[in-house]
């Protein structure tokens, strides 16, 4: 059982603090979760929560170059080496879904733990969170947003959006107030730009000054049908439900149809998450009315409840 | 930074000797990370005679959230720097109200880090009282949990009370093989073996 789930548990009366502690103690001493949370046991723990992510395995590979990249560095500068200069900004490419939200968050930890962040949390912004409608408003929103996330991550979704309107466009005085913080401000703050793969490179073709100061590009590819179905099975696997092979196929079939056709924006992990939510109210109406249930009923998710078009 | 972790019953005295703790180390002032679920993490410095007023109570779960204060201890030539933390109060059973168990759910959210535990438990009680209504189910699973812990000590409180004698060898009887402290967390006494032991854990 995940520990904040124990938490929460004592937290809404369900179980009592010794039972608590006893659950902990017993995924500690099986090796589960490591109770010494020294520097190295954090940094450990985020590593391992970003290799449990499905899929991704190029983007992993990157991190843990820059991981290496930046401990190294400060191992360089204790011995008075010389040592590159840490620029940690970044571009996140790909289509929505496919984990750069959550990569991101993980990132911010990691940092922090590194000493690299003093926070390390995560501050999501898109255009309308940074430009203003009126004139010199727009300078003084984004670095609102560059204030709230100094220590940590200004991850800004859809940032070529900034540069839609051309020269006269506010988003672009959006984009030099960020390129001056970040010159002013070296550490304590990354930003990463994040949007659709296209978009992106465009963006940064035209405006070729950014593309040096955010020297980490890193592209997330679209999942397969098999990591999304492994990804399927981890979100019904941690809210106590299984699929029995009958909805194991569909599932599957579901997800190669969807992914096949193109036109249908297939939105990665996040449609994933709504079929499921679905089988699981579905599971619910079904069994409603049902007598004596079994532990494996409550959890069984059959072909039936699996739906594909997703709606309401 | 390591974190000592201090846990126990409610009314064991476990606010009133992180305090005495902090000046005996010779802290002028205690700087209270408070993480509340509603406010999020908001920090206060407190001169520590006026902690000891605001934050001490006989009042049952008095404290509702997770206290830190950071101390130093001479080392080597110079000094390290550790975390202190108190913790609302644990108990068995299920409390009915949400806050108290809240603050109980947010003790075990630091339960798991912490490089040191000094479970308090008040021995003048468990002289004075059965000890089936004085040592709890939780006692024994936090000194359980304990062993998987570098440092885990048990201090036997309040032994400046008469009842408190009585207690100890209770005490010892039921935790047969745990190192056991005697300290008034009242009087600062004991405090030097606490801080001995702390030295040699962190
Ligand atoms: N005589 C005596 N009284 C003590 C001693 N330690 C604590 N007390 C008293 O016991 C009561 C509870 O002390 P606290 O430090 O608030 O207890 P706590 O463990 O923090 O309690 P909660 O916050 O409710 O979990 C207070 O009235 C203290 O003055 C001691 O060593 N001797
Ligand atoms: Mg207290």
């Amino acid at each position: 059982m995940n520990q904040e789930r124990v938490f929460s548990l004592v937290e809404n009366g369900d179980i009592t603090v010794s039972e608590a502690l006893s659950i902990i103690r017993k995924s500690a001493s099986e090796g589960k979760i490591s109770l010494e949370m020294s520097k190295e046991n954090k940094i450990a723990e985020i590593q391992q929560e970003l290799n449990r992510l499905i899929g991704l395995e190029s983007v992993k590979q990157l991190i843990h170059e820059i991981y290496a990249f930046v401990e190294i560095q400060q191992k360089r500068v204790q011995m008075q080496l010389a040592s590159e200069p840490v620029v940690l900004h970044m571009i996140f490419s790909g289509n929505p879904g496919v984990g750069k939200t959550t990569v991101a968050r993980l990132i911010g930890k990691l940092f922090m733990e590194m000493g690299v962040l003093s926070k390390g949390h995560l501050v999501e912004v898109e255009r309308a969170d940074l430009v203003a409608e009126y004139i010199g408003q727009t300078a003084q929103k984004t670095r609102e947003q560059l204030r709230k996330a100094t220590g940590g991550i200004l991850f800004i979704d859809e940032a070529y959006s900034l540069a839609r309107g051309g020269e006269k466009d506010f988003g672009k005085e959006a984009i030099d107030t960020m390129v001056k913080t970040m010159e002013d401000q070296r550490n304590n703050l990354i930003i990463i730009l994040a949007g659709y793969s296209e978009p992106m490179k465009e963006f940064l073709e035209t405006n070729p000054g950014l593309s040096s100061r955010f020297p980490i590009q890193i592209e997330f590819p679209d999942y397969s049908s098999f990591e999304l179905f492994k990804i399927a099975e981890l979100m019904l696997q941690e809210r106590d439900y299984q699929l029995n092979k009958g909805a194991r196929r569909k599932l599957y079939r579901i997800i190669e149809e969807l992914k096949a056709a193109e036109t249908t924006n297939f939105g990665n992990a996040r449609t994933v998450r709504n079929i499921i939510e679905k089988a699981i109210r579905r599971q619910a109406v079904r069994l409603v009315n049902m007598k004596n249930l079994s532990r494996t009923d409550l959890m069984e998710i059959t072909e039936e409840d699996i739906q594909g078009e997703v709606g309401p | 930074m390591k974190q000592i972790l201090v846990l126990g019953q409610t009314n064991a005295g476990k606010t009133l000797f992180t305090i005495n703790f902090a000046i005996y180390l010779g802290a002028s002032d205690i700087s209270l990370t408070f993480q509340d679920s509603h406010r999020g993490s908001y920090t206060r410095t407190l001169e520590l005679e006026a902690a000891k007023q605001l934050l001490v109570s006989d009042t049952p779960h008095y404290t509702r959230v997770v206290q830190s204060a950071v101390l130093e201890l001479p080392w080597g030539k110079g000094i390290k720097k550790f975390e202190i933390v108190d913790t609302a109060g644990l108990m068995d059973g299920i409390h009915q109200d949400p806050q108290i168990r809240r603050a109980m759910s947010q003790t075990l959210a630091v339960v798991r880090q912490a490089d040191i535990i000094l479970h308090i438990l008040d021995a003048a009680k468990i002289g004075k009282n059965n000890i089936l209504k004085t040592i709890g189910e939780v006692d024994f699973q936090v000194a359980q949990f304990g062993q998987l812990k570098p440092g885990y000590v048990i201090l036997a409180n309040k032994i400046d009370l008469p009842e408190a004698m009585e207690g100890i060898e209770k005490i010892k009887a039921e935790f047969p093989g745990h190192q056991i402290l005697e300290i008034s967390a009242l009087h600062t006494l004991g405090f030097k073996k606490v801080k001995e032991f702390v030295k040699r854990h962190l």
